[in-house]
This record gives structure tokens, sequence and C-alpha cells, in this order.
């Protein structure tokens, strides 16, 4: 029991732990005088003498936006793909299945080849992503009433159509230049998304949606034991599977609008924590967001401090999960034997 | 006879044009077992279906007194405790959160089973004698032993009536009878007012039923108590097949005889 509670504590402490340590790390040094100075005195100037200007810029314009768009993204991928992975039943399940990354890829592309520097990227590829999943529920409602089969068999058409029109206009992008900085984003880069204003966007929307699928976790229990018996435990499954789905599409959307595809954090992070501690919703969904968030923080550290370049997070995350992941289940195998 | 509990008027369903229930009236008491009894795809999934809402049929159900319509979800759960023929567990809770699930019908969206909750759970799975699996997964526990996870889910439900769709298709005999009589001490104990099984098995139907249901068909062959409907005449017309009735201790024992004829498999 002792050890279990040692565990959460530990959960819990890694995301303010990552997100600290991270602002220390990185090419110009600073000191722990400098950050807490930077920070308090922006909130309150009377109190304490202003650190170095290079320093403040580094820390309060650079490094904190990016920090916290990491762990917004990391939480919002990781809590989408915890929820999903229960409300469809299926463990392989992971926030792209539903048609949205899919649908940002191709936004971010059109963005990118057609309409370079008139509109924000990250407004097309939002936009697109939402009318990927909007797709999705109509063929999966019109079709299969909304079932569980009905929507993952959507999103895999949806996910299809879209990755042929990136293709389409892939293809059609004349301009090497830009078809390089579609490739690039299409491999994930939190540094799209570094600036306060794309900070405090995603905050606005990811906050109230992840909010509302960590209140309603156990819930999300209930749903997972198969329609029949949800429904017969009171519970309306089609109705709030699609609620809680497009929450997650919502989160999902937001994340990867500002931040590009990034890939496992969703599959990983979920099981981890199932691994720890028991499959109940109760603490996965919840310890999901601590350490969600801590992994794409950490991840990003990497992608930026590994070379001088900066590496895209998509490679990490997938080239640090995949061992991970199979470690853990070496370890723990009977749980999905 | 106890208070009228389900009453079912000319009930049909179909599935887009297929025929699955015709015309069905029945009327189930306070303090009965009743089995619902019949060969494969003869209508009693589908009956339970109904009755649990799941499905909409022609006709009218009333539960409790109401009809059905006006039941809200929520609200249902909270009469009708369900056990399936199988739980198919993707995630492998612990069988006590998972005991805890039937408290879902109190709960809103937003709220946490309480510590009251989980003493309840405890006190369900003593009663049932599984206490000693509290901490086990669903994943790690036998097949008769889910079977009695699944019934303590629909007791913590305080559900008056109980639903059972073949709860002891995929258990063996000794599992099967332990199951069954749970079933019927819960309803002559009054835990629950009354159970409703689905059963295909007119041994076991025999043994734990107060009255049992025949259907064919779609169809109500016969209705009454187990010496009434289990004759020659009516087994043979719901499964094709010669039985061999016994009357032992006042209870009948139906024995379906060998036969060398192959029958068409419906």
């Amino acid at each position: 029991m002792d050890k279990s509670i040692l565990v959460k504590a530990l959960i819990v402490f890694s995301l303010p732990a990552s997100i600290i340590f991270s602002i220390f790390l990185g090419r110009y040094p600073v000191s722990a005088y400098d950050i807490f100075g930077s920070i308090l005195h922006t909130i309150a100037p009377s109190l304490i003498h202003s650190p170095p200007d290079p320093v403040q810029r580094i820390v309060l314009l650079y490094r904190l936006p990016r920090v916290l768009a990491a762990a917004l993204v990391g939480i919002s991928l990781s809590v989408s793909g915890a929820s999903l992975q229960s409300m469809l039943r299926n463990p392989l399940v992971s926030p792209h299945i539903l048609g949205i990354t899919s649908g940002a890829a191709f936004g971010a592309a059109l963005a990118i080849a057609l309409l370079p520097g008139y509109v924000p990227i990250e407004l097309v590829a939002m936009a697109s992503a939402l009318l990927a999943f909007i797709i999705v529920l109509a063929i999966a409602w019109g079709w299969g009433h909304g079932s569980i089969v009905s929507l993952v068999l959507a999103g895999v058409i949806v996910n299809a159509l879209f990755s042929a029109a990136l293709s389409l206009v892939k293809f059609l992008t004349p301009d090497p230049h830009r078809l390089a900085s579609i490739t690039f984003w299409l491999m994930g880069d939190i540094g799209q998304a570094a600036q306060w204003g794309d900070v405090t966007r995603m905050f606005m929307v990811i906050t109230p949606c992840i909010a509302v699928l960590v209140l309603a976790r156990w819930r999300i229990n209930i749903l997972s034991l198969g329609d029949e018996e949800a429904h017969a435990l009171g519970v309306n499954p089609v109705v709030e599977r699609i609620f809680f789905a497009s929450l997650c599409a919502l989160a999902t959307a937001s994340a990867v609008a500002y931040a590009g595809v990034i890939g496992w954090a969703g599959l990983l992070v979920p099981h981890i924590i199932r691994l720890t501690t028991g499959c109940d919703n109760r603490s996965v969904i919840l310890y999901t967001v601590f350490l969600g968030g801590a992994y794409m923080v950490l991840a990003d550290d990497l992608a930026r401090c590994l070379t001088t370049e900066v590496i895209p997070i998509g490679i990490i995350t997938t080239l640090m999960g995949a061992p991970l992941l199979i470690y853990l289940l070496r370890r723990a195998g009977r749980v999905w034997r | 006879m106890g208070k009228v509990l389900v009453r079912l008027e000319g009930v049909s369903y179909s599935y887009d044009g297929v025929k699955a229930l015709e015309d069905i009236s029945l009327t189930i008491h306070c303090g009965e077992v009743v089995s619902i009894l019949g060969p494969n795809g003869a209508g009693k999934t589908t009956l339970l279906k109904c009755l649990l809402k799941i499905l909409k049929p022609h006709g009218a159900i009333y539960i409790d007194g109401r009809e059905i319509n006006t039941y809200r979800v929520k609200e249902l759960a909270r009469i009708i405790g369900y056990v399936p023929q199988i739980h198919h567990s993707v995630f492998a809770y612990r069988v006590l959160d998972f005991v805890l699930m039937g408290r879902a019908p109190y709960h809103s969206m937003f709220s946490l089973p309480s510590e009251s909750e989980y003493d309840k759970a405890m006190e369900i799975l003593e009663e049932l004698g599984i206490r000693n699996l509290a901490d086990r997964t669903v994943a790690e526990v036998s097949g008769g032993q889910l079977q009695l996870v699944l019934i303590a889910r629909a007791l913590i439900q305080e559900a008056k009536i109980l639903l059972l769709d073949e709860p002891t298709a995929h258990l063996d005999v000794s599992n099967e009878l332990r199951v069954l009589s749970i079933v019927y001490r819960l309803v002559h104990s009054r835990v629950v007012d009354t159970a409703i099984m689905a059963m295909h098995n007119p041994l076991t139907a025999s043994m734990f039923s107060d009255r049992i249901v025949l259907m064919k068909n779609n169809r109500v062959v016969a209705e009454g108590s187990p010496r009434e409907v289990l004759t020659r005449e009516n087994l043979y017309k719901a499964y094709g097949v010669d039985f061999e009735i016994i009357v032992k201790d006042g209870r009948v024992i139906a024995i379906p005889c060998r036969t060398n004829t192959i029958y068409p498999i419906e």
C-alpha cells in the first residue's frame, strides 16, 4: 500500500519537477535566481530588481512558454488517448484514431502550400481537423448509430481520405522549400506553439476538455464495459461516448494544430499508468494528466538540447516510447496476455 | 401469488423486418424465479433486451406498474439488474471496483463512489461467498466466479428484478448448480423480488424455476409451473427432440433421449 502511494506521489511530482528542470535547460546558462527573479519581476515589479535583459527574455519569452506548451500538448494527447482507449474498448487506440490528425495535417499542408503568410497555419489545421471529426461522426451516426465499430471504422476511412488528400497537396506543390516545410510540420515541433499567444489559445481549449474528462473518469469506466452493460447500468452509451469523444477530438485537434503530428504519447502514457496503478480510470485518467505532461516536456528537452539543431519531437517521442513500452510489457506481461 | 412486477401485452419485435418476437403476453409476480426456456434463436435474448429497454418493441411492457417508456434509462437501472451471459473484459478491473460500477445509476456524470458504497460492495461479496476475490482482477477469476461477480454487480444496483441471460451457458455442472442455487436463494430470501432467466437446458430450468415460459420460433409455446410445461409434447414442439419425463420428489426432470434421427438444425 505504501509503495503504491509513493509511486503515485512520484507521478504527480514529475510534472512540476520536469517543468522547473526544463527551464534551466538550454545553451544559455541561467541560475535559479534568474528564473524566479524574472517571473517574480513580471508579476510584481516593485518587489524585485529585474534580472539582466537577455536572461529575462530567454526565460520569459522562450523557455517558459515552450515548456508549458509541451506540457499542454502532452496532457491533451495522453488524456485523450486514455479516455478513448476505455470508451472504445480497445487498448491499441490512440487519439489519432478519430481522423483528427490527418485532418490537421491536410489543413496545415494546404495552408503552407497555397496560402503561405495569408492565414495562420494552425487556424486552417484546426478547422480541417474538426471538419474531419465531423465527417467521422456523420458516417458513424448515419451508418452504425454511433456504435464503437462504426466510430472506429469511420475514423479509419476519414484518416485514409485525408492522408490521400495530403499526398495530393504535396504532389502538387512545386516549390521544394514549401514541400520541406510541410514535411517538417508533419514531424511535429513544440517550437511552433511556443509563443505566449499560442500557449494561451491552446490552454483555453485544452483545459476545459481535459477537466471534464478528468471529472467524468469513473463514468468512462462504465462505458468501457460495453454498450449493453452500460445501458443496463443506466448510462446512454452512444450519447455519452460521442460527448466524451468530441472533447478528446477538440483537445487533440488543438494540440496537433499547433505542434504538428506527435505520435505515441497518447498510446504509451496511459499504458504506463495502467501497469503501475491498475486499470480503473479513477487513477488512470487522473495520473495520466501528470505523466503525460512530464513525458512531453522531457521529450521536448531532448528535441531541443540533444544536438545543435532542433530534432522534430515526433521522432523523439517514438524513439523514447517504443523501447519503454517493450520493457514495461515484458515486466508486466500478464496484464495483457 | 405476489404483486405483479412485470407485464407484457402483445409484445412484438423485428430486426430490420426479420421477426424476433411475436405477440408475447406475460405476467411475472413478486417472489418467483421465472425461466424463459427455449432453443437457440427462439427469441429469449430479444425478450430480455426489450425488458431492459435496449430494444423498443411494439406492444406494451409494464415494469412495477409503470409503462416502460415512462422510465428514464437511469431509473430503470435502479429496478432491473442485468447479468450478461459472459463479460468480455478488455481492461482488467479489480473485482471490488468492478462490482462498485453497479452503483452507476445512483451517480451523476461527475460523482465518484463513496466509502459506504465500498463497504456495501464488500458485504455483497461476503454474502455471495466471494469476498476473497475482492482484490483480484476480473481477468484472473474463473468463469463461475465471474458470473457471481456479475450477480454481485446487479445486487449493488439494489434492483428488484434480476435479468439473467443464460447465466450458466459457459459453466461446468458444479458451477452451474452453484450459480443457479444462489439465484434461487436470492429470490426466496427476498434479497430480490424476482429473477428472470433465459435458459436453454430444460433440465436445469426444471430444477431452479418456479415458473417456466417455453418459447419457440419467437412465440410462447407454453407457460406455467415446471410440471405443467415440461411435458413430452411441449418439449417436442419446442426442441424437436424426444424427452423422457421423470417426476421425483415433486420435481420434474426432463432428460433428452438419444436418437439416431438427424434433425435439421434451425
